[in-house]
């Protein structure tokens, strides 16, 4: 496509690299099709096309971004399913992550939307202020009918709704490394920030998964959260401070007894992790460090599926309705390793009808864009409940939370299952179920 | 008729309709010129205009499937060159001879003219569908072309189709190119006995539901024949021929045995499908031609067969039902009219006597906003209405 | 540097602008009017984005009657409107202009019926092509117009463009696969062609409709026929040393009186590009390939696939290879329909899309090649060689002024080379803005003049996506 930049504009090195973006897409309009918010509003504004062309006008223009525009940039979900159809290679998480810094440098946003923000990027990165946040948010359940009234209100209500689907999940703190004798291999397990709180059991599984096949696993006590929450909400430097602090701490233990692979069980952190090399191309002291912790990132999956793995131990032959996280479809591209390594433990895997389309989690979308969100999740239920699964895996966090919100199917990790086939405890919310 | 242009090029039929349209007087188009049996009645016109001079193939480019021809041209020589590289028209057009008891040859310009399609309509088509191009004469007497010889054109609206199946209301068709299709290496039916009108059709729609290559499927009730024959042709290569034949043998168990019909017990049966042979006797009775839903053609017919006294058979799956009706003051119009009402599909009056075309109306009636865009199109293509005028429509 | 016109905008309706939003509020739901500058952008161009307009205002109705209030509202106070569907027109069909509304049939989405007995589905204008077959196809059947863009183009824009598709070759396109619409004329009145039956009653109105692009009327909902699938289906990949084997192979295969399903045609340039987006195994060694598909019972595909192998064969074909899993058969068609949005990553583009006499295709081929060559610039072809639909992409870059009226210059010519040897301009994109002032190199003026008065019955005051289809200096007449 045609593009428009003043020279001036192109010295930039974001504005340059988005403008090659913006000239590989053809506008061809194939990416419309498979867009969730597109699908549920059917406004070209909020469909990909529509919000590279905004982009671009915007930035074109070296305009200060409008509510409008705003709007409607703050409706994608940055599910990526844009990229997997797009014939063209358009790179569309790119272009957004500027459009987001952008929208952050020259447009004030109201002050509840602030705020709100402002606290889930103060919070979520940090375990320590999230069991803290998830202790309020309980007490203050029988008030959220109240707040959803107030300005900002709703998101915040639906803040509170959401963390009461975590009842199941026990918090907990984080876990040390695991040490193996004579290992095959060292993989840095990443800890996760929500997923320390949330779901140890997940990391849990994995060390019991990755022990048990001869891989040392360290998790650095230093390590930070991976940035992704921060990059979504539009805070750029943050998000690459984060980058910046973890690029440092898995190079230090690359280079105190080496790594193959840095591991990791939420596929949402996957994504920016291996994204780091791209984030930190401008930054001549970190650059190649980074390139070189991207080249290292696995999904837990991947890494799995390339191992010699041992054979199951129990009675399986469940049926799972697989649902693949947009950022580990979309995001990673990883897309059969999860289904082939439950097959593999003898799980009968169902694949879900519309698999391509967000569930509507999206790192802090189901708080900021509730309304959206619950469609997309009710829409996702009724086509994982189509295939009539005992239990449904995947292999986030964020969907594992969203959609167990909405069904009464137990929703697990890929790795519970898998570890609980290979021998290892029963997941919490399994209990029971598996007749 | 006393007068009658029959120019023998474009040139000449342009200059003919002019005249007429400058002297306002309206003008009787025919192809062979042999019936005035057929639509609304045009009594009372001093001219008429024939294109039974205009004939010959201009156009035949086998390797490419295409074959041009001038209006006049008798489908039988169309049909013989065709053969000769074994192709053939795709949509089967009938013979109305039998049905209206003449002996002039059809011509390409009349089947064109009334959209005139057979029983392998369902399968590839009707006769609108392989037209590909068109050159006409407007009633102003403009030489229009529309389409072309290839066979995928969106350029300018699609004045072909609209043409096809006009009846010569709206322009003389002075050139006509087809699509065409080798045929088929193989062609054999598949038929079962003793069924009536509601499991006949489920049987058809059963085939045709099916991946087995049918190109055509008709029901010949009890009431024509000693017993009811309900059959679908299957044709392409050898091999799917014989292989589709089996399978839906197989397909049919439920609904009885299914014989095989070949060579040219198969190939009769489907021309008497096709021209409507079971009705033309007696000539006095009115036939009707009914476009609906298959699923619907048993109920409409059980509807009909308790008001009125009628021979008929289906076509097309069900959804083509030729309809002879043996005694009634109108022709049966209202009882038939009535039946389809609802149905959403459509009556076409074909054969009854001239006073009896005069009285009703010959086609489906039209909805008033569609009949008043018919008129403004009349008004556009023939503004003195020298062509066919009411032919289709009064008015029209 | 952009060559084609666009008509001045009317300076009166221009500044009613602010009445004539108010007054649209009161005919659709709000969430369905689209006015702020911004927003308004999304809409202003299709997939022909060297042209570009911003409308007046957009409106998305959810049902035929908020349709038919906001015509007859445009139509009595002489508002011009662009139909829009999933703006996927390569000709700029749905491009707006200045002081017209867009009216985008997104909303309209719903299926209305299915019925395997009759054989029909009856859907929204707003429903993807692509998601009909998708509804219909867990019972086995699937509806025939494939339109590369089947993803994401809808069946109100097939409708107006009469489009068409690799699978076409065997089905026809869609003016022979559609049995009805609902449709809204400009003066707001819904009227319905055709239905659930074969051949519509009184002049074939329906088969005027399609390929309208827009300018009679808008389409609400269609009965489209549905067919059963084949029992098997096989692509077979023919890779040629030279591209005029390739042309010469398709025109002899059609010549023997054998029509596959499909045959599609791709030179190394386009295989290039669509190998490295879709991984299908195209060979890379070769100067052309041939994409044919073929179905039926195994015996029947095989038997056909000999005599296609031979033919190949004796035009030089040096690969042949036939998809061997489900997975493959959809990597090579993926690769395929993918080709021109694939063709984004090297280079921008014009498609054209004239359709020449099967006989033709080798010598037009060399002769596009000479054509793209003079201008200095360089050609990808893939395009549905079986009915002799070529879609050269004139590849150039859009930032260099001076390349796109380059780009521009070659597809006229090339486009005239089309109709100069018995074709036609567009086989299925249409006409839009990009073809129009080409109009006149295949009809003459009373041609012309008739499609206009035809037009004119329909839509009097031109008010349906006026800038389109007919030359600008034609519209007054009729
Ligand atoms: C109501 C009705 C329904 C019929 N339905 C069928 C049917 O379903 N299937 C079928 O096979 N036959 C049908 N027929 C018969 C059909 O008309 C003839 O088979 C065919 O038209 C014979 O061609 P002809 O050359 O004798 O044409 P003619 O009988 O001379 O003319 C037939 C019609 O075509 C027009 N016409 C002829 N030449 C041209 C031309 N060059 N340009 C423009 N108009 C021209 C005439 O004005 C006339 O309206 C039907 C007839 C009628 C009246
Ligand atoms: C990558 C790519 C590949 C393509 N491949 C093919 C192909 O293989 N075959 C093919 O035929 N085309 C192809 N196209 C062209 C395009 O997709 C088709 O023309 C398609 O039918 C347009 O549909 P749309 O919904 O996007 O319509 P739009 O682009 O929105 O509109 C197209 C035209 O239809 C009119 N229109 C839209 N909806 C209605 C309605 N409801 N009522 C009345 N008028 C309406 C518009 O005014 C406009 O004139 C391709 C396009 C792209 C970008
Ligand atoms: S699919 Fe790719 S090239 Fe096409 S419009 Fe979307 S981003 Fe642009
Ligand atoms: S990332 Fe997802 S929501 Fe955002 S534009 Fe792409 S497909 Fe749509």
């Amino acid at each position: 496509m045609q593009t428009n930049f003043s020279l001036t504009a192109l010295a930039d090195a974001h504005v340059s690299e988005s403008e090659k973006i913006l000239r590989a897409c053809v506008h061809c309009g194939f990416c419309t099709a498979t867009c969730p918010t597109y699908l549920l509003l059917a406004d070209e504004a909020d469909s990909p096309r529509g919000r590279i062309y905004l982009i671009k006008d915007m930035l074109e223009e070296e305009k200060p971004a409008t509510p409008q525009v705003v709007e409607h940039i703050d409706r994608c979900l940055t599910c990526l399913s844009c990229m997997t159809t797009c014939p063209s290679g358009v790179h569309y998480m790119h272009l957004v992550d500027h459009a987001r810094a952008h929208i952050a440098r020259t447009y004030t946003r109201p002050l509840p939307d602030r705020l709100l923000r402002g606290m889930l990027a103060k919070v979520l990165p940090f375990p320590g202020r999230l069991r803290l946040a998830l202790r309020v948010a309980t007490v203050s359940r029988p008030i959220r009918k109240w707040l959803a009234n107030l300005p900002g209100g709703a998101q915040l209500a639906a803040m509170i709704e959401l963390s009461s689907s975590f009842k199941r999940r026990r918090p907990t703190r984080r876990l040390p490394g695991a040490t193996v004798d004579r290992p095959r291999g060292r993989v840095a397990l990443l800890s996760g920030c929500a997923q320390q709180v949330l779901g140890q059991n997940i990391n849990e599984a994995a060390i019991r998964l990755l022990t048990r096949h001869g891989i040392e696993v360290v998790q650095p006590i230093d390590e930070g959260c991976c940035g992704a929450l921060v990059q979504h909400l539009g805070y750029e430097s943050r998000a690459l401070d984060a980058a910046r602090h973890n690029v440092d701490v898995w190079t230090r233990e690359i280079e105190n007894g080496g790594l193959d692979a840095i591991v990791v069980t939420t596929s949402g952190c996957g994504t920016v992790i291996k994204d780091y090399g791209f984030l930190l191309r401008n930054d001549n002291a970190y650059a190649q460090k980074a390139a070189r912790i991207s080249a290292l990132a696995r999904d837990i999956t991947e890494f799995l599926h390339e191992l010699p793995l041992q054979d199951g131990v129990r009675t399986t032959g469940q049926v799972v309705a697989y649902h693949s996280a947009c950022s580990m479809q979309h995001g990673q591209q990883v897309r059969d390793q999860p289904k082939s390594l439950l097959r593999r433990m003898g799980f009968v895997v169902r694949e879900v009808p519309e698999g391509h389309i967000c569930c509507g989690s999206a790192g802090t979308y189901n708080v900021l864009q509730p309304e959206i969100a619950n469609r997309l999740r009710a829409r996702k239920v009724t086509n994982i409940e189509k295939v009539k699964p005992q239990i449904i895996a995947s292999g986030n966090l964020g969907c594992i939370t969203q959609i167990g919100a909405g069904t009464r199917i137990p929703v697990v990790h890929t790795v519970e299952l898998v570890d609980w086939a290979m021998g290892g405890p029963l997941p919490d919310v399994l209990e029971g179920c598996l007749g | 008729m006393t007068d009658c242009y029959k120019p023998r090029d474009e040139c000449g039929l342009s200059s003919a309709i002019k005249d007429a349209a400058t002297a306002k007087m309206p003008l009787v188009v025919r192809g062979a010129g042999s019936k005035s049996a057929m639509g609304r009645p045009l009594g009372g016109y001093a001219m008429s205009l024939t294109t039974e001079r205009m004939r010959g193939v201009s156009l035949y480019e086998p390797t490419e499937l295409v074959i041009g021809a001038l209006p006049g041209t008798p489908v039988s020589e169309i049909d013989r060159m065709l053969a000769k590289h074994n192709q053939m028209l795709p949509f089967e057009p009938m013979d109305h001879r039998v049905l209206f008891g003449t002996s002039a040859e059809p011509t390409i310009g009349g089947i064109v003219a009334g959209n005139v399609s057979g029983p392998r309509r369902i399968a590839v088509g009707a006769c609108r569908d392989s037209l590909i191009g068109v050159r006409l004469v407007t009633g102003r007497g403009d030489v229009v072309k529309s389409g072309g010889r290839v066979m995928k054109n969106v350029t300018g609206l699609d004045l072909v189709k609209l043409n096809c199946g006009a009846w010569g209301t709206l322009g003389v068709l002075s050139e006509v190119i087809f699509k065409v299709l080798p045929k088929p290496a193989r062609s054999l039916s598949v038929g079962l006995g003793g069924m009536n009108d509601t499991t006949a059709i489920a049987a058809l729609t059963a085939a045709l539901g099916s991946s087995f290559a049918v190109s055509a499927a008709a029901h010949i009730p009890a009431s024509i024949g000693s017993d009811s024959t309900t059959i679908v042709r299957l044709e392409g290569s050898d091999g799917s021929v014989a292989y589709g034949a089996r399978e839906l043998a197989k397909l049919w168990r439920s609904f009885g045995r299914a014989e095989l019909i070949e060579g040219d017990e198969s190939a009769n049966l489907w021309l008497r499908v096709r021209d409507a042979h079971w009705l033309a006797q007696p000539m006095d009775r009115s036939i009707w031609r009914l476009s609906l839903a298959p699923s619907k053609a048993p109920h409409v017919l059980a509807d009909i067969r308790q008001k009125l006294g009628v021979r008929y058979f289906f076509d097309w799956g069900g959804g083509l039902v030729w309809l002879a009706v043996v005694d009634a003051d109108d022709a049966g119009a209202s009882v038939v009219r009535e039946a389809m009402a609802n149905t959403g599909g459509h009556a076409t009056l074909v054969r009854a006597s001239s006073e009896m075309r005069h009285r009703i109306d010959v086609f489906e009636p039209l909805p008033p906003a569609v009949l008043k865009l018919t008129q403004e199109i009349k008004k556009c293509f023939d503004p003195d209405r020298v062509l066919n005028f009411g032919r289709m429509y009064a008015g029209i | 540097m952009s060559k084609i016109r666009f008509t001045e905008p009317n300076r009166e309706i221009l500044a009613r602008r602010d009445s004539i939003i108010n007054d649209l509020t009161r005919l659709v739901d709000p969430a369905g009017l689209i006015t702020s500058t911004d927003e308004c952008r999304a809409y202003e161009t299709d997939a022909l984005t060297a042209y570009r307009k911003m409308p007046l205002a957009v409106v998305l109705p959810k049902t035929t009657e908020e349709v038919s209030a906001v015509l007859k509202y445009c139509h009595d106070t002489g508002v011009k409107v662009v139909p829009r569907g999933a703006g996927t027109s390569l000709a700029g069909g749905a491009i707006p202009s200045e002081d017209a509304v867009v009216l985008g049939l997104s909303k309209m989405n719903r299926v209305l019926a299915v019925n395997y007995d009759d054989r029909f589905i009856r859907v929204e204008a707003g429903v993807t092509n692509l998601s009909v077959t998708a509804v219909v196809a867990e019972n086995g059947f699937f509806y025939a117009p494939d339109p590369s863009s089947q993803l994401a183009c809808t069946i109100g824009g097939n409708i107006a463009n009469n489009s068409g598709g690799a699978h076409c070759l065997k089905y026809g396109v869609t003016t022979n696969n559609l049995l009805g619409v609902r449709m809204v004329l400009i003066d707001g009145s819904i009227i319905d062609l055709g239905g659930d039956y074969l051949d519509s009653a009184g002049l074939d109105l329906l088969g005027l409709v399609v390929g309208s692009e827009g300018q009679l009327g808008i389409v609400t909902e269609a009965t489209l026929r549905i067919l059963k699938s084949a029992e098997g289906a096989r692509p077979v990949l023919f890779g040629f040393p030279s591209c005029e084997g390739a042309g010469k192979a398709v025109a002899d295969v059609i010549a023997a009186g054998i029509i596959p399903v499909a045959i599609e045609y791709m030179d190394k340039a386009a295989i290039e590009i669509c190998e490295a987006f879709a991984k299908a195994g195209y060979p890379l060694d070769v100067e052309a390939l041939l994409i044919v598909e073929v179905e039926g019972s195994d015996a029947e595909m095989d038997a056909t696939l000999a005599d296609i192998t031979a033919i190949a064969r004796a035009n030089g074909a040096t690969t042949v290879r036939e998809s061997r899993s489900a997975i493959e058969t959809a990597a090579i068609w993926k690769g395929r329909k993918s080709a021109f949005g694939a063709t984004g990553r090297v280079a921008d583009y014009l498609c054209m899309d004239g359709t020449v006499p099967t006989g033709k295709l080798s010598y037009v081929l060399a002769e596009i090649s000479k054509i793209v060559q003079r201008h200095g610039l360089r050609v990808a072809n893939v395009f549905h060689a079986g009915d002799g639909n070529m879609h050269p992409l004139i590849l150039y870059n859009a930032n260099d002024p001076s390349q796109q009226s380059k780009a521009e210059a070659a597809g006229d010519d090339i486009l005239r080379l089309c109709v100069e040897v018995g074709g036609c301009l567009t086989g299925e994109h249409g006409v839009g803005i990009e073809k129009r002032d080409l109009m006149r190199c295949q009809f003459d003026d009373a041609d012309l003049v008739q499609q206009i008065r035809v037009r004119a019955a329909f839509d009097p005051r031109w008010l349906l996506n006026t800038d389109k289809v007919f030359p600008l200096d034609f519209r007054c007449q009729g």
